[in-house]
Parts: C-alpha cells; sequence; structure tokens
C-alpha cells in the first residue's frame, strides 16, 4: 500500500519528504504515462506520491539580479507569456509538446524527469541554468550538467525538492534552436540542437554547441567550445570539418523506434555545420 | 483516497478518489460525462481535452490532484452554449466530423483558442489545435471549419 501526499505548502511538502520516500508529481505529462495502466484503472505507483501542483508558492517567474528565476509549478505556457523569459527558451518551448500539455507541463518536470530527449533541457544546458534544491536539511544549488548524470538519472536527494531553476541572462548575437521529429506537435524529438554565439567586431566572445537525444544526457562540451573563443568568425567557420569530427566523438546516439543511430549521428552533425556556416 | 473539490459544467462536485485517478476517469465513469473521449490515453490524441479554468487540459494525464478547487468545462455543458452552436455548425456543415471520435476534443480547443484569440490566422488555428488529431478528415475540412466559426462569431458579435 501507497500513501499519496496533498501538501498545501511548501514546508509541508518539505516535512513529507524528510519523512518518505515519494514520487513527485507536477503536471503528471511524464508520470501519468509511465504509470498508466489501462482506462479506468489507477495508475500504479511502486512508492509513495506527493503532489506538488497546488504549491502556489513555487508558481512564479521573476527577476533576481541578472538571472531569472523560474518556480517548480510553472508551466510552459506561463513561460511562453513571460516578457522576461528568454527568446531562445520561448521558441524551444514552442515545439514541446501541443498547447493543452504545454498548459499542464512544468520546466522543473522536465528537469526531474531528466529524459535524454527532454527539449527544454538542451535551452538549460545552453544558459548554464543552475537548480535549486529544498529540504527541511536547507537549501544548495547545482549546475544542470552535474545535476543530471544518466538516463533519468538526477542527484536529488530523497528529502530534496526541485524549488527553482536560476537561468543566468545572457546576451547572444546569433543563436539557433532546431528540433526534428516526426510530427510537428506532439513529438518526442530524434535529435534536437541549440547553439548561441557572442561575436564582437568579427571575434567570437563565446558560443556553445549543445545536443539533444544523441546520448545518455544532454551534450555540451565547455572544453571545446574555449578553443574557439578569440577566433575570427572567418577562423572558426574555416574549422568547421575539424569542430564537427571534435563534436562527433561525443554524439554517442541510440536506434530506438524514432530514429536511428546514423540519422541521428548524420543530421546532428549538419544543423552544427549549419550553425557555424550562418554565424555572422 | 482524499475528498476532492472542484466544479464541473458550473456544478460543484465532491468526490472521494485516489489523487492519482485520472480525470478523464473520474468525468466518465463517476460523473457519467461521455462526451470526453479517451483515444490514446497517453497525451498525444487530444481526443480528452477539456477546458480547466479556461484554458485546455489532456484529461487522460491530468491526476485530478491537478484540479483540486479548479472549474472544468466538458463537451457535455459546453454544447448547451450559443457558442458551441456555432463552432459545431460550422464542423457538420464543412465535413469538419466525420467519425465523430476527435469532434469532442477538437470543439474544445477550438473554444480554448477562441478564448483567446477570437480571429485568428490559419496557422493559429492549425497550431492551436495540433494536439489533436482527426484519422478521417485530413484536417483541411476542421480548419476550414475554426475559421468559419470564428467569422460566424464575429458577424454576431460574439463574446467567447
Amino acid at each position: 500500500m501507497v500513501n499519496k501526499y496533498l501538501p498545501k505548502n511548501l514546508k509541508e511538502a518539505l516535512q513529507t519528504l524528510s519523512e518518505h520516500d515519494c514520487y513527485i508529481m507536477a503536471g503528471g505529462t511524464d508520470l501519468m504515462v509511465v504509470k498508466h495502466r489501462s482506462s479506468g484503472l489507477l495508475p500504479t505507483f511502486d512508492k509513495d506520491v506527493i503532489y506538488i501542483m497546488g504549491l502556489e508558492e513555487l508558481n512564479f517567474i521573476k527577476k533576481v539580479g541578472e538571472n531569472i528565476v523560474i518556480g517548480a509549478t510553472t508551466n510552459y505556457s506561463d513561460i511562453l507569456k513571460s516578457p522576461i523569459v528568454p527568446q531562445l527558451l520561448k521558441d524551444i518551448v514552442i515545439e514541446i509538446a501541443s498547447p493543452s500539455l504545454r498548459n499542464m507541463a512544468t520546466l522543473v518536470g522536465n528537469i526531474g524527469n531528466a529524459s535524454p530527449a527532454g527539449d527544454a533541457l538542451v535551452g538549460l544546458y545552453l544558459y548554464d541554468t543552475l537548480i535549486e534544491l529544498t529540504s527541511v536539511r536547507g537549501k544548495r544549488v547545482m549546475p544542470i550538467s552535474e545535476f543530471i548524470y544518466g538516463v533519468r538519472r538526477i542527484r536529488r536527494e530523497k528529502d530534496e525538492l526541485i524549488t527553482s531553476v536560476i537561468i543566468p541572462q545572457q546576451h547572444f548575437t546569433n543563436t539557433k534552436w532546431k528540433k526534428v521529429g516526426s510530427r510537428k506537435a506532439e513529438t518526442i524529438s530524434k535529435i534536437t540542437f541549440a547553439g548561441s554565439c557572442t561575436i564582437d567586431q568579427g571575434i567570437i566572445k563565446d558560443i556553445r554547441l549543445v545536443f539533444g537525444s544523441v546520448g545518455i544526457t544532454v551534450v555540451r562540451r565547455p572544453e571545446l567550445e574555449a578553443r574557439y573563443i578569440g577566433l575570427t568568425v572567418e577562423q572558426l567557420q574555416s574549422k568547421t570539418d575539424e569542430i564537427l569530427l571534435e563534436y562527433g566523438k561525443f554524439i554517442l546516439p541510440i536506434s530506438d523506434q524514432r530514429s536511428t543511430k546514423d540519422y541521428r549521428f548524420k543530421v546532428a552533425m549538419n544543423i552544427a555545420r549549419d550553425f557555424l556556416s550562418h554565424i555572422e | 483516497m482524499a475528498k476532492i473539490k472542484f466544479v464541473v459544467n458550473n456544478q460543484p462536485y465532491e468526490v472521494d478518489v485516489d489523487p492519482s485517478a485520472r480525470l478523464l476517469d473520474v468525468l466518465r465513469d463517476e460523473l457519467h460525462l461521455i462526451g470526453v473521449k479517451e483515444g490514446c490515453g497517453e497525451g498525444s490524441c487530444g481526443a480528452c481535452t477539456v477546458l480547466v479554468n479556461g484554458v485546455s487540459y489532456s484529461s487522460c494525464l491530468t491526476p485530478i490532484a491537478n484540479i483540486i478547487g479548479k472549474e472544468i468545462l466538458t463537451i457535455d455543458g459546453f454544447n448547451k452554449t450559443e457558442q458551441y452552436r456555432i463552432i459545431a455548425d460550422a464542423f457538420a456543415e464543412l465535413g469538419g466530423s466525420q467519425c465523430g471520435f476527435c469532434t469532442p476534443g477538437m470543439i474544445m480547443s477550438t473554444y480554448a483558442l477562441f478564448l483567446e484569440n477570437p480571429d485568428p490566422t490559419e496557422e493559429e488555428a492549425r497550431l492551436s489545435l495540433s494536439g489533436n488529431l482527426c484519422r478521417c478528415t485530413g484536417y483541411n475540412s476542421i480548419i476550414k471549419a475554426v475559421l468559419e466559426a470564428a467569422k460566424e462569431g464575429r458577424k454576431r458579435g460574439i463574446k467567447w
């Protein structure tokens, strides 16, 4: 017998999590699929469940200093409506699922779910997003690239709740977002790519390449990015083959029902090439 | 089990259910509102679309815990309104409904669109219905019906 908890506020939720190992249910758009049996039957859970969508105190998008902070129960539709969320993130969110699922699903849920095909994650990696975890013991903050360490594997302790994400504001001069799927909406990605670049007087000041659905986690390689900073746009573009060869070592997709390994690799490389060739 | 209160089609309800029960099952099995359809059961087809506080939800993926204190509108309640009549007539006249299974979801998504945007372009209409699958019509007649309903609404001065 598993227990179900409906906390009235964050304090109560954290108290419950400190005492019980729970599935955390936010919008339900992942868990309700994974745990679904058939019509009329309850989803099956093998441990307790805590429902957090009622926690209004976590439903916010606010600017704190140079950061944009988004709470755990904020859904995608609210992110699309927000005047302070960067356009690149909105371009990603508008291609996630469908209008009805965007009214239900949360950005933080996409992090907790930690699927290698989580579209929002690609944008969050690009922005060096920090994850805020809260428990009765206190708060801690961790970069998303450390927080997610495998397929559906996250460094959340059992008593912790992801309470918000902290997105440092950036001003890029070039951005690209590309999602490849089999349908315009409601499609789980075959490959995703987000790229950004900041050019000042023809010199690369900052460059970020992020790939989704091509490995066990989102792929971003800061040590490669660092090599290209300081180059001129022409120098960068003349190195395209070399850059793709380097990234290719980390693009390790699988074949599954959505796509094949070879297709994913080839298309990921082509999108990255397109991004590099259009930097100006 | 938990006692959960919400409003459906302007009527208050209190049900004693597991908080993970799907809104779809509560609507169909407890409240007998069988206009809400189950297609895929995994959020991909939109047949189960209802409005929750004025925006569309896929009721097959909504745990009942998430609608505590909220107002739900299903096709079974919406079909008593003039707004419904305008949309349904446009679907009927322009061949937007064939087997009819997707139609309740299509109509609820159309209404959700009009609440936000009573004068959509074709592209906006297609995006708004992008979560609703239809295996009969090929969509063009549905989109025509949506645009026609919007036009009719403007002609009649309807407040969506």
